[in-house]
């Protein structure tokens, strides 16, 4: 037994790693098209990820974010909820995360727990309009979760704009008022450099990485541990089957909705309590959609989901350097993202049918 | 000259020949019924007709010249059309639109529609089937959405006609426009191939009469040999009583009372009406009958929460009609569901999460919230053990198994849940010989061990082997009831078409 599960392992962990060389390739041909060699292309890839420490660390730090959103609508598709929302979800629970950082007076260390609840808070808010609408009405999530991240982005320009905005700061751009110290996110790159990881002072390792990992153990340990998570798998899998074995199906999606929601508020930590201080409504925008193909990747489970994210940062990152050292443009990083996806999907079926069939035989 | 005649067709499904040596044929101008129990064969004689599914062995020939079937464009292009009981149309498009989908002409990209229009309203006058061609069909009534069925089979010129259960979505009313419809097109040469339940209209519109029992074809009747008590002895076959040890039955008190259900359908017909019974502990009680008479909606009122118009459903005196399926599960209800697949299992789980699934939330599988896989694997293994489970281990994911095996998971799984009230519908259906034995022996056992026991089967066989009590449902009440002893198969197979008296 143990050994024919080994060789499931190997074929269900070489299947991404195919879909991702496959668009490589693909990579290599459209550029060599534009009138690049694939050594130049190869080169512009590694000189900017792989490199040097410096580049290394960043795609770690980019990955930081897109981890939260994969994890974010991993959750809700492992309930069969398709959260799209958690573009406008992370918009607002940035927000009122950075409200309690702003206006909140606490103590460092209630202070940092305190925004990282805010922002889970805001993002579940954001969320639990859209999945009422669904448990109560049956209104697809789709639909309401695509008008709320318009309706979010519209509300937090205005908040941003005006009841909120910081008046008096300097800036080009609307902004709140400045998060105050007690708030603000460091970062543990010495802590990297003290067990010899060398990770520049300019690079954004700081303690959103820690509310990363302790999510995405919590994510595992409910969905894999916990009764509770026991029942998400089992309505994603199946709702009649659910429905008959007695699990209270609208509940368990409400929580795995309200779950991938404070999830998605955590999204902008990085950003609005390490790097910038103050919340703007020039924040990354885009990132709870890449969370979608982040989770599909990573087969929306929490460990898939690491995989996928810094998949996702490398892939970015490789984005700028074909911009910089080539005449590939930028914009090719999403023409093979989105082939990824097909990759490993397609890839991924076609492992998952082999070994259903190679399975089939063995119970025979 | 035939129109059809399918020869010597086999086909066999793991565990299950679900046609053996078949042999069907059908004339011009001649309504060919095709009876018989559900799971005889049927359905897969037509599927391979309309080439669905491809025979083992046998071979089909369409005016004396073989042909092979591989699928159903090609039926169609052959001249079969299929009228199916769920109907194919696209709810938001126009008659028109839902007729000539698949065959759109057009010119230079344009969708041309007068043309068509023509013709289908030339088709419609000439078999009686008359439609609004600009209604769309969401608006219509089932019966006229079966029209359009009907048009869009005829539009793509099909001589041979399959219409699967067709009147057990219509009103009294609308079978007899469908029959007139129906003498209409066999009055035009063409071949019907009608599969009915209803022995009624069997022998009301067929012109020969084919019975189907366990994949075989018993017998061809010519409508004038035919009559009701003669094709329900056909259908249900001389009595092979699988052989049962069952100690003499000991019932105690009431566990299950059924008081006066009553219940429609979405649609608005009765399909419960003023259904009552009662299940003793130590007692298995069968209900007999004919598929789609509320079997179904019995079975869902007692194990899950719906909407009924009167009546109540009780478990040892009291009322159930507010609790969920948890609760109901949780007061001790064991429910053995009719489609497996569907219902019972999580299939990519493995053995083990599914032999607790329905308790998984209960001690001692959970701690707190916190599920102990240990104590869930060790579960498991004796389950396997005990109910004789054939797998790799507890760790197999439940689509690996055979359907036999898949069926005993479920059986242990509600047996070792200790229900007071187990409900079992169709526990057998498509398992092999050896897990329906396996299968009976714990139905017993149940029953030995006090358990009220609720069989609803379409094997009548089944239902008088291990029924202490059986009740018979047509339309949704239970007409008649019998004591084992007293119940012989003509009997309880003619009450299981409307007769109440005996034959």
């Amino acid at each position: 037994m143990r050994k024919t599960k080994s060789k499931y392992r190997v074929l269900e962990t070489l299947s991404p790693i195919l879909g991702v060389l496959a668009s490589v390739l693909v990579l290599l041909v459209i550029a060599m098209i534009i009138g690049e060699m694939p050594g130049k292309t190869l080169n512009a890839i590694y000189k900017f990820t792989l490199a040097s420490a410096s580049r290394l660390s960043t795609i770690f730090s980019v990955a930081i974010p897109l981890f939260l959103a994969g994890l974010a609508v991993a959750v809700a598709f492992q309930a069969n909820v398709f959260n799209i929302g958690v573009e406008g979800q992370y918009f607002v629970g940035g927000l009122v995360g950075a409200m309690a950082g702003i206006y909140l007076r606490l103590p460092v260390y209630l202070h940092l727990p305190v925004v990282v609840l805010a922002s889970m808070a805001g993002g579940a808010l954001w969320a639990a309009i859209p999945a009422l609408l669904k448990v109560r009405m049956g209104i697809h999530e789709v639909i309401t979760t695509i008008m709320f991240n318009n309706i979010a982005a519209a509300l937090v320009n205005f908040l941003v704009n005006g009841p909120l905005s910081g008046r008096g700061e300097k800036s080009l751009e609307p902004q709140t008022l400045k998060i105050q110290s007690t708030a603000l996110f460091g970062k543990l790159n010495h802590w990297f450099n003290a067990i010899g990881l060398k990770v520049p002072k300019h690079v954004y390792l700081d303690y959103s990485l820690i509310v990363a990992i302790v999510m995405g153990f919590l994510v595992w340990f409910l969905l894999y541990r916990l009764r509770q998570g026991f029942e998400i798998r089992a309505v994603g899998t199946s709702l009649e089957v659910s429905q008959y074995a007695g699990i209270r199906v609208k509940r368990v999606q409400m929580t795995a909705f309200l779950a991938s929601g404070s999830l998605a508020g955590l999204i902008g930590l990085q950003e609005i309590f390490a790097i910038r201080g103050v919340y703007t409504f020039e924040i990354a925008a885009g990132l709870g959609f890449d969370g979608i193909a982040i989770a599909l990747i990573g087969g929306n489970s929490p460990v898939g989901v690491i995989f996928s994210s810094v998949l996702f940062a490398f892939f970015k990152q490789a984005g700028y350097g074909l911009q910089l050292y080539t005449a590939v443009p930028n914009a090719i990083i999403y023409v093979i993202s989105g082939l990824m996806i097909l990759f490993i999907v397609v890839i991924n079926e076609v492992t998952t049918r082999y070994i259903r069939a190679l399975r089939r035989k063995e119970a025979a | 000259m035939t129109l059809l005649k399918m020869d010597g067709i086999t086909k066999v499904f793991p565990g299950v020949r679900a046609n053996d040596q078949v042999t069907f044929d059908l004339a011009p101008g001649e309504i060919h019924a095709l009876v018989g129990e559900n799971g005889a064969g049927k359905t897969t004689l037509m599927k391979i007709l309309y080439g669905l599914y491809r025979p083992d062995s046998g071979t089909i020939r369409l005016r004396d010249q073989a042909v092979a079937i591989k699928n159903p464009r090609d039926a169609i292009a052959r001249g079969i059309g299929m009228v199916h009981q769920h109907f194919m149309l696209v709810p938001p498009f126009s008659v028109l639109e839902n007729i000539i989908l698949g065959k759109e002409s057009q010119t230079a990209g344009v969708l041309r529609l007068e043309e068509p229009a023509r013709e289908i309203t030339e088709i419609m006058n000439r078999n009686g089937l008359p439609v609004d061609l600009t209604a769309r069909v969401e608006d219509l009534p089932v019966g006229l959405q079966q029209r359009v069925e009907i048009l869009k089979v005829l539009y793509r010129g099909a001589e041979v006609l399959v219409f699967d259960e067709p009147t057990a979505v219509l009103t009294p009313q609308e079978v007899v426009e469908l029959f007139k419809t129906f003498r209409m097109m066999r009055d035009q040469g063409k071949g019907l191939i009608f599969i009915s339940h209803k022995l009624d209209e069997v022998l009301d519109i067929a012109d020969r009469i084919t019975v189907i029992r366990r994949g075989q074809v018993v017998k061809t009747l010519l409508r004038a040999e035919a009559s009701k008590p003669l094709i329900a002895e056909l259908m249900v076959g001389k009595p092979v009583f699988l052989h049962v040890d069952k100690p003499p039955a000991a019932p105690g008190a009431v566990i299950l009372e059924v008081r006066g259900l009553r219940q429609r359908s979405p649609r608005g017909h009765l399909v419960l009406e003023d259904l009552s019974l009662e299940v003793r502990a130590g007692e298995i009680y069968g209900l007999a009958g004919v598929e789609g008479n509320g079997q179904s909606e019995l079975v869902r009122a007692i194990t899950e929460a719906v909407r009924l118009e009167s009546g109540d459903v009780l478990l040892e005196e009291q009322s159930i009609l507010a609790w969920d399926v948890r609760t109901r599960r949780d007061r001790g209800i064991g429910h053995i569901p009719e489609d497996r697949h569907r219902y019972g299992l999580l299939l990519p789980f493995s053995l083990a999460e599914n032999l607790v699934l329905g308790r998984h939330h209960r001690s001692p599988f959970v701690r707190g919230s916190v599920v102990d896989f240990a104590r869930m694997r060790a579960y498991a293994r004796e389950s396997i053990e005990k109910y004789d489970i054939r797998t790799p281990s507890e760790l197999t994911p439940a689509h690996a198994l055979s359907g036999g095996n898949q069926q005993k998971l479920i059986v242990a799984r509600e047996m070792r849940f200790d229900p007071i009230l187990l409900v079992a519908s169709q526990p057998t259906r498509g398992v092999d010989v050896g897990a329906t034995e396996f299968i009976y022996q714990q139905l017993v056992e149940a029953r030995s061990r006090g358990k009220a026991v609720l069989l609803v089967s379409a094997d009548l066989d089944e239902v008088l082997s291990l029924s202490d009590r059986i009740g018979v449902i047509f339309k949704g009440r239970i007409i008649r009831e019998f004591r084992q002893e007293e119940a012989t198969k003509e009997q309880v197979g003619l009450c299981m078409t409307g007769e109440k008296r005996s034959a």
